[in-house]
């Protein structure tokens, strides 16, 4: 958020008239949600007796959205989007994965402690670490004093699975 | 002046060493508690209150506002140290105190925020003490199309937090009223943007939604950075405490901050997030530092943070004077304040002024608490910065879901925190403002139903927002806030171009 | 590790009431609070907990929260997830039976076994004191006059309020579906609209606003109960010639699929807990009615509810016919 382009809303000439596909995806994004959001307040009864019906902001914010599509249209053609450094994809796609498995484990009962260790581990190989039993052991031992402090302090249950019966 | 010497009598009280020490330990769970993600100052004071019935009445109650002053404290650490805030209204205290966490001034982030949560609470409550019939007045009077124009001069303020590209802010901002529109429809109980999934019927949680793009977004993209330079994490840089600049920069903060805080937070509707957002916008306007914002500047964390605990006393105006809890914290509070025999209502003021004044005493005292307990451990929790990058953002992570985990344990609560982690990571890569996403799903969903409410009542007719004296001025408020930039903004191009 | 006498003791009572308390000892349940913690909902299960474990009926009782769209979220796990488990119970509410109809969910409260009705609370129309209406006459008058200009002001749409506004609507022969209903989020903001003049009455929970009627900055036109309560100065609906009769009820069910033996011992464990003294402690504590219901008679008022809410809200079109 510090990169600086002063030339956004000044008149004058753009810096570079490079056509950015990130920003022309940005802007079809932002028209499909605004479509999304018309078919959606199509779609409610209008029982409302007095006053304004709950479709009414739907299209106000669908409108904007609109606008806003055309907007970043414009400056994605004159190749005004801030100058970005490249993006190294795989610790990004490791940690989603981390969380996908995450919640596959909640999901299917496999319990607090084993989803978040995953995470962790995950996350930490992400981040370059190579030791991965050890930081599955600091893993372990964390999210278990973390499940014993909410299940018997707060008694507040977090999801169980076959390694919090053992507790 | 009997309100002084009923003030005295429960100060004597307060600070039999018994009694001080039932504070401590109320300050201390208060914040172990209050700093786990996924439990807000509501939950703690729900989860703790069984803890204070084994103490006599006087004890009982000190320590209930001590664990009170510590959970809304915890929520703000974590959202300094790691991005995580543990309700809305932190939300501006991470926007500029992590900032400063990550430049190794975590120190005297986390002491403007003590000293700032203390200086707001002491004004408020004695604002709570001596006002509080009077504001509760004015409080009342306040009808929807009131709030309505309120929300209208937050979200002008919102622009405070766009950066560079007003086109982009927007995106971001609408993105956020898209995000409000999700769930059940307050006035006719209709289902928008649900899909038929019944977890969705609620509503985007604000917290689910701050912590993703905050939390996880940073750590996605700082991970995809990491080819590029190590980021260095340093605990501390230059002096662990504030050093007489930050004093400088922060005490008219802390002032301001209450100014927004105590007012609103007194109105029923008001709530703590929009006194947060005017503080953090008025600071970025009046500081002399501007380059600053966005890179972590003091005045951003201390104005918020005083808001904040000065909207918490707020919220007692209407709960003492009236007996409404106005929010989920108030509603926990309420409950306890039954336990000790104190009905609150309109006839409590008269009738126990002796309990009165007995809890704002504990309240005094529970604040001095806070800050004898937290200071001292500012230096404790800087080093958490020190553990290394990998497990520094694993443990972030791990502590994120958790929050959400412990609130809703839900594959689809847990699939909208990756899904709005990704949002944040892009929403970093491409350049676009994060915060007035958070800001657009707290404040669109208010102003729609307070607009709505006010044409219901006045059977359609917009002239209603126009006849209320305060909803007019305050639109007035709004309508200048909007202009002024760009007339001035034109001045100063005309005034360059005669150069 | 329970000591000989008490053993002996334990079985001698069992033999005596045949209700076994004894084996009730061996309990361990899980209940199953529909709402995120901190609420009513979560009070009442975390309530029976303390009770049932403090009065010895339960080993261990164990509170979960699954929140979500007014219960609708936790009453479809819990009768997927816990069909023929005897150790389970559910927290719910008048406002899950709206809450269901409206959310069109597939699980509705048909398919849960109905164990007791536990507390009630008993609602209130209320008006600013320098209103013109007295009596609960002159607000059906005024509704009748001109019904778009009365504003209700109350809790969420398809509520207990909500649903109440309807009745009285329907009750005094007016067009139901016209009523001017405005929710709020909650009960400090109605209570503003309310005494700021916004609003022509307001609807809520009686305890919620007995302390503005008793400073006699709010008038009550009249409460819901069947007869009028001890100590509370307000006269019924009933006895104004309205024939409105409604209550915010709590209550606690178990899963589809037990057994009758089953369904007894949870009825039996739920029965001792409200002759508690703890439960009663805890109800003085939280100033909840006790409203206890239980076995067939319980059943059967589920499913009148269930009726008459889903007909109210057909009525004003929120749940589509």
């Amino acid at each position: 958020m510090t990169a600086d382009n002063a030339s956004n809303d000044a008149p004058q000439a753009p810096p570079s008239r490079r056509i950015d596909p990130a920003g022309l995806v940005i802007a079809a994004a932002l028209a499909v949600l605004a479509a999304v959001l018309v078919w959606d307040a199509s779609r409610l009864p209008t029982t409302t007796m007095y006053g304004m019906g709950p479709e009414a902001m739907p299209i106000v914010v669908a409108v904007g959205l609109g606008l806003l599509a055309i907007g970043n249209l414009i400056d994605a053609l004159r190749g005004n989007l801030p100058p970005r450094e490249s993006a190294d994809p795989k610790p990004v796609l490791l940690i989603l994965g981390g969380l996908a498995l995450l919640i596959a484990i909640i999901g299917f009962g496999g319990g607090f402690i084993l989803a978040t260790s995953v995470l962790f581990v995950a996350t930490s190989a992400a981040f370059g670490r190579r030791a991965i039993l050890t930081d599955l052991v600091i893993a372990l031992v964390m999210s278990t004093l973390i499940y014993l402090a909410f299940d018997r302090l707060l008694t507040l249950s977090l999801p169980a699975g076959p390694l919090e019966r053992l507790l | 002046m009997e309100s002084f010497a009923a003030l005295a009598h429960g100060m004597a009280v307060a600070v039999q060493p018994m009694n001080l020490l039932y504070a401590l330990i109320g300050v201390f769970l208060g914040t172990a508690v209050g700093v786990l993600p996924g439990i807000g100052p509501a939950l703690t004071v729900a989860l703790l209150l069984p803890v204070t019935y084994k103490l006599d009445p006087g004890g009982s109650l000190i320590m209930f506002a001590g664990i009170y002053y510590g959970g809304m404290y915890g929520g703000s650490t974590t959202a300094i140290l790691i991005n995580t805030p543990g309700e809305s209204a932190s939300m501006a205290t991470a926007l500029e105190g992590n900032k400063m966490a990550k430049a190794g001034r975590g120190g005297p982030a986390l002491a403007t925020a003590a000293i700032g949560s203390f200086v707001a609470g002491t004004i408020a409550t004695i604002g709570l003490a001596f006002l509080a019939p009077w504001l509760v007045d004015f409080a009342v009077r306040f009808g929807p199309e009131d709030y309505f124009a309120l929300m209208c001069v937050a979200f002008v303020t919102v622009s405070a937090t766009f950066g560079d590209s007003p086109i982009r802010g927007l995106t971001s901002l609408f993105i956020g009223l898209t995000l409000g529109l999700i769930g059940i429809d307050k006035l006719t109980g209709q289902a928008r943007l649900a899909f038929g999934i019944p977890e969705l019927l609620d509503g985007v949680e604000v917290t689910t939604l701050a912590v993703g793009l905050f939390a996880v977004g940073e750590a996605l993209y700082v991970a995809s950075r990491r080819h590029h330079a190590e980021e260095q994490i340093e605990p501390v840089r230059g002096s662990l405490w504030m050093t007489m600049q930050d004093w400088k920069r922060s005490w008219k903060a802390w002032l301001r901050g209450t100014m927004f805080g105590f007012p609103i937070g007194a109105l029923p509707a008001g709530g703590a997030e929009i006194p947060t957002f005017l503080s953090y916008s008025t600071e970025k306007r009046l500081t002399k530092h501007p380059e600053e914002f966005g890179k972590g500047a003091i005045e951003g964390v201390a104005g918020p943070e005083a808001a904040n605990n000065a909207s918490a006393a707020g919220t007692l105006v209407p709960l003492l004077t009236l007996g409404l809890p106005t929010s989920a914290t108030a509603a926990m509070m309420l409950a306890g304040f039954q336990q000790y025999g104190l009905n609150p209502g309109p006839l409590l003021f008269a009738e126990r002024p002796d309990l009165v004044w007995g809890l704002i005493a504990s309240l005094f005292i529970a604040n001095v608490m806070l800050l004898v307990l937290n200071l001292p451990l500012v230096g404790l929790w800087v080093r958490l910065l020190a553990i290394p990058q990998p497990w520094l953002y694993a443990g972030i992570l791990v502590f994120a879901t958790m929050g959400t985990i412990a609130a809703k344990p839900s594959v689809v609560e847990l699939s909208m925190l990756a899904g709005f982690g990704l949002l944040g990571f892009l929403m970093r890569r491409f350049d676009f403002p994060i915060a007035p996403v958070v800001v657009g799903l707290i404040l669109g969903p208010i102003a729609e139903s307070q607009l709505r409410r006010a044409l219901a009542i006045s059977l359609g007719d917009p002239i209603v927002l126009l006849q209320s004296p305060m909803s007019a001025t305050l639109l007035a408020i709004a309508l200048i806030a909007l202009v002024a930039p760009f007339v001035l903004k034109g001045l100063d191009r005309f005034k360059a171009s005669e150069d | 590790m329970i000591p000989f006498q008490t053993r002996l003791f334990g079985a001698v009572v069992a033999l005596a009431l045949a209700a076994s308390p004894a084996l009730a000892q061996q309990l361990e349940l899980k209940i199953m609070a529909p709402a995120a913690p901190g609420g009513g909902w979560d009070q009442t299960a975390r309530s029976m907990q303390q009770a049932l474990v403090a009065a010895k009926i339960a080993r261990s009782v164990q509170v979960t929260n699954v929140a979500g769209a007014g219960g609708s979220v936790g009453i479809a796990q819990f009768v997927n997830g816990a069909k023929g488990d005897g150790n389970q119970m559910m927290v719910n509410g008048f406002v899950m039976v709206g809450a269901l109809a409206m959310n069109k969910s597939p699980v509705t409260l048909d398919q849960v076994t109905p164990i007791a009705r536990l507390t009630e609370e008993i609602q209130v129309i209320v008006v600013p004191a320098n209103s013109p209406l007295k009596t609960a006459q002159d607000l059906a008058n005024a509704v009748k006059a001109d019904i778009a200009k009365v504003t209700f002001a109350g809790g969420s749409a398809g509520g207990v309020d909500h649903v109440m506004a309807a009745l009285f609507a329907g009750t005094i022969g007016a067009d139901a579906k016209k009523i001017n209903y405005i929710p709020f989020s909650g009960g400090g903001e109605s209570l503003a609209a309310i005494l700021g003049g916004k609003v022509t009455a307001g609807i809520s929970g009686l305890s919620e606003y007995e302390g503005q009627i008793k400073s006699g900055k709010l008038r009550a036109l009249g409460v819901t109960s069947e007869k009028r309560i001890a100590g509370v100065d307000i006269p019924t609906f009933k006895e104004q010639g309205i024939d409105l009769v409604i209550a915010n009820w709590r209550s606690v069910v178990a899963p589809p699929g037990i057994t009758a033996e089953q369904r007894k011992v949870l009825s039996n464990a739920v029965e001792s807990m409200v002759k508690s003294d703890a439960w009663k402690e805890i109800l003085k504590q939280k100033g909840w009615e006790d409203a206890y219901l239980g076995g067939d008679a319980f059943a059967d008022f589920l499913k009148k509810e269930t009726t008459r809410v889903t007909d109210v809200l057909k009525s004003v079109g929120l749940v589509k016919s």
